[in-house]
């Protein structure tokens, strides 16, 4: 069975006067049907942009440069502006991160939902708001009614991220890209929030592409998780074997710096020195400078991204195995 | 609300007796009245009773009171020029100021307010390069420049237009018009212009700024993340948000144009406040300066306080950030 989402060769580039610095190299994966697939890597790896990319919301001057993208059978990569609205919110969600932000000051919540509707479905106003209620009613909001009238600063900041996932999720989309839905939460409401992100993918069954560089939260909901170093996919596989047994060192790397992770094993390691920035990314693979592991071939000769299948596999001359720790 | 609009009623209030202070220390201290409206022959007792009706012989803070009460029964004193009541000289130009400023603001809105708009939602398009170009020389070039190179192409060179006056004026009881004749409404079409070119320029620039900011913000990206129809992002989402400043600006702008006509009016020779004012100055006329600087400060001061009672109709937010 196809894919709900296959990726192929996504690049993005930043032009510059010069040369054009590559902010996503190549990435390929897939998305299942109901999937949630897991995307992590260090502040600055390219997580976002690909998350951006997908939807064609790249603010310029980054642009896609490459690369094929379908949904659900069709293409859309290089749809015109107008066919992609109608991609947007109705079948491709997108959650933002900062609920601060994210909803507009000066319109109601009722009117952020009935906007969305009006712009995918032809209803009437009735039934937009009635749709609207339901949603906000969904998410965990009470007096939802009430809601509906109210704007955005009469809400707390859980309660602002709760209406973006209805948001995201109330034209009924076959897949939601979610942007560190939880980072910018308190500790206390980020659980409530990843919960309810779980019974609504349990309900509904639509596909997510979870981005976060929080492992605790990749452990508890993805199925698969792919790892972004430097504009590159390393590693990907399995939630349970890509987390309980990393083949790449930086995966391993990431694994260690988590607190109440097992294989941090009571202590915390950083991974010494910081992801590069896109105008001086190593030669070789990047990871290399920071790499325990690496040898001469690592810093002449970019390794390719393989393993058992397509969906297993990892970028890297050294790879983490049992029997070689 | 209620809390919150008195709040700004009383801080306006505050402000308008500040000016009027102002206004009077002006009148009280520079200029010598007795001096200016004695004739050179004058007695004694002419002397005393001047003195006496101005009130020149009581304490200052009686002085002020009395003045105050004059500025709200319309009493503004006597023009050490012309020896008439202040009152008369500001009410005889105040109709020419008053259409000159409105045919300003009605070019401001009707030309800035759409290309404004355009220019923000299609920055990179030709016709915004071109204006933004175009808006150069508005901003730059001073009013006189404007109004006499106006007046040398459509005037002298063409002929088309009179390059000054207010051509026929038709008289009604309370409110001289130069509406109602065409002489009247050929002669307003340079000077408007001159006055709102800077003003038109100024609310394009503020406008695009403003949407190209709110184009970059989050809740936009999310609005198109969400595909949100092209139309109601940009005339709901967005255009909402730059309201408040742009009222803000619009309102304050029309101070501006009030305050700025000064210049303009002396390029046309435009029988309004602005040209009534300079010609005080020339003579040291203080009653009328400073009954002139009060009036502006006042319509400056009204406008902000209208500005600041429609905010909660755009965004309730400031009754919980201001109040
Ligand atoms: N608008 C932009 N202009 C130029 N460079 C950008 C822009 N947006 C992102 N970048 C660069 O692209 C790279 C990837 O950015 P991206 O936002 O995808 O990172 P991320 O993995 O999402 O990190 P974070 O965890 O901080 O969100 C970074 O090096 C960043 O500096
Ligand atoms: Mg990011």
């Amino acid at each position: 069975m196809t894919p709900l989402l296959d990726v192929r060769d996504l690049s993005i580039v930043l032009p510059r006067e010069d040369r054009d610095l590559v902010a996503l190299n190549n990435a390929s994966f897939t998305l299942g049907r109901g999937e949630v697939l897991g995307l992590v890597g260090e502040s600055g790896a390219g997580k976002s942009l690909t998350g951006a990319a997908i939807i064609d919301l790249l603010s310029p001057p980054l642009r896609r440069s490459a690369g094929r993208i379908t949904l659900d059978g069709e293409r859309i990569d290089g749809l015109t502006p107008a066919q992609m609205e109608k991609v947007r919110g109705r079948r491709i969600g997108f959650v933002f991160q900062d609920p601060l932000t994210s909803l507009n000051p000066v319109l109601t919540i009722g009117r952020h939902f009935t906007d969305t509707l009006l712009s995918h479905f032809d209803i009437s106003f009735a039934e937009a708001r009635r749709r609207a209620v339901h949603w906000i009613g969904r998410v965990g909001l009470s007096d939802p009614e009430l809601r509906f009238d109210q704007y955005p600063h009469h809400l707390s900041g859980g309660m602002r991220q709760r209406i973006v996932i209805a948001l995201a999720l109330c034209c009924e989309p076959l897949m939601v890209i979610a942007d560190e839905p939880t980072t910018a939460l308190d500790v206390s409401v980020q659980a409530h929030v990843l919960k309810l992100l779980r019974d609504l993918h349990a309900e509904t069954g639509v596909a997510v592409l979870l981005i976060t560089h929080d492992l605790g939260v990749m452990a508890k909901m993805a199925d698969r998780v792919a790892v972004l170093y430097a504009g590159r996919i390393v590693e990907i596989g399995p939630a349970a074997r890509l987390l309980g047994a990393p083949h790449h060192p930086y995966t391993r790397g990431l694994l260690r710096a988590t607190p109440s992770h097992k294989a941090a094993a009571g202590r915390l390691e950083p991974i010494p020195g910081s992801m590069p920035n896109l105008a001086s990314i190593p030669s070789g693979c990047a990871f290399h400078p920071r790499c325990p592991r690496a040898t001469e071939i690592c810093r002449d000769r970019v390794p390719v991204l393989e393993g058992r299948h397509e969906g297993d596999a990892v970028a890297c001359w050294h790879p983490v195995t049992e029997d070689r720790p | 609300m209620f809390r919150y609009a008195s709040a700004r009623i009383a801080q306006t209030v505050v402000v308008l007796l500040a000016i009027a202070f102002i206004g009077f220390l002006l009148v009280s201290n520079l200029g010598d009245p007795l001096a200016s409206l004695l004739p050179p022959d004058a007695t004694p007792q002419d002397r005393a009773a001047l003195i006496a009706t101005l009130h020149l012989d009581q304490p200052v803070a009686m002085r002020f009171l009395t003045f105050l009460k004059g500025l709200l029964v319309g009493d503004f004193g006597i023009s050490y020029r012309s020896h008439e009541p202040v009152a008369a000289l500001i009410w005889e130009r105040l109709p020419a100021t008053v259409e000159l400023a409105f045919a300003s603001l009605a070019i401001t809105l009707l030309v800035g307010v759409p290309l404004g708009v355009y220019c923000g939602i299609r920055p990179r398009s030709a016709l915004a390069k071109a204006v933004m170009f175009v808006s150069i020389a508005g901003v730059t070039l001073p009013t006189f420049v404007v109004g006499i190179l106006l007046i040398a192409v459509f005037s002298v060179k063409l002929g088309l237009l009179p390059s000054f006056g207010r051509g026929q004026t038709v008289d009604l009881g309370f409110w001289k018009t130069g509406l109602l004749t065409a002489s009247g409404w050929r002669a307003l079409v340079l000077p408007a212009i001159t006055l709102s070119l800077f003003q038109v320029t100024f609310v394009i620039r503020m406008i695009r700024t403003q949407l190209m900011e709110v184009g970059h913000s989050e809740f936009i990206r999310f609005a198109r993340a969400r595909g949100v129809e092209a139309r109601r992002i940009w005339f709901v989402h967005a255009l909402k948000n730059t309201l408040l400043p742009v009222i803000t600006v619009l309102a304050l702008q029309f101070g501006n144009i009030i305050a700025f006509s000064v210049v303009t009016e002396n390029v046309f020779a435009w029988p309004g406040l602005g040209s009534l004012f300079l010609q005080s100055i020339q003579t040291a006329d203080m009653p009328v300066i400073s009954v002139y600087l009060i009036i502006i400060g006042a319509i400056f001061m009204m406008l902000n306080l209208l500005v600041e009672l429609s905010y909660p109709l755009i965004d309730q937010r400031v009754l919980r950030e201001r109040a």
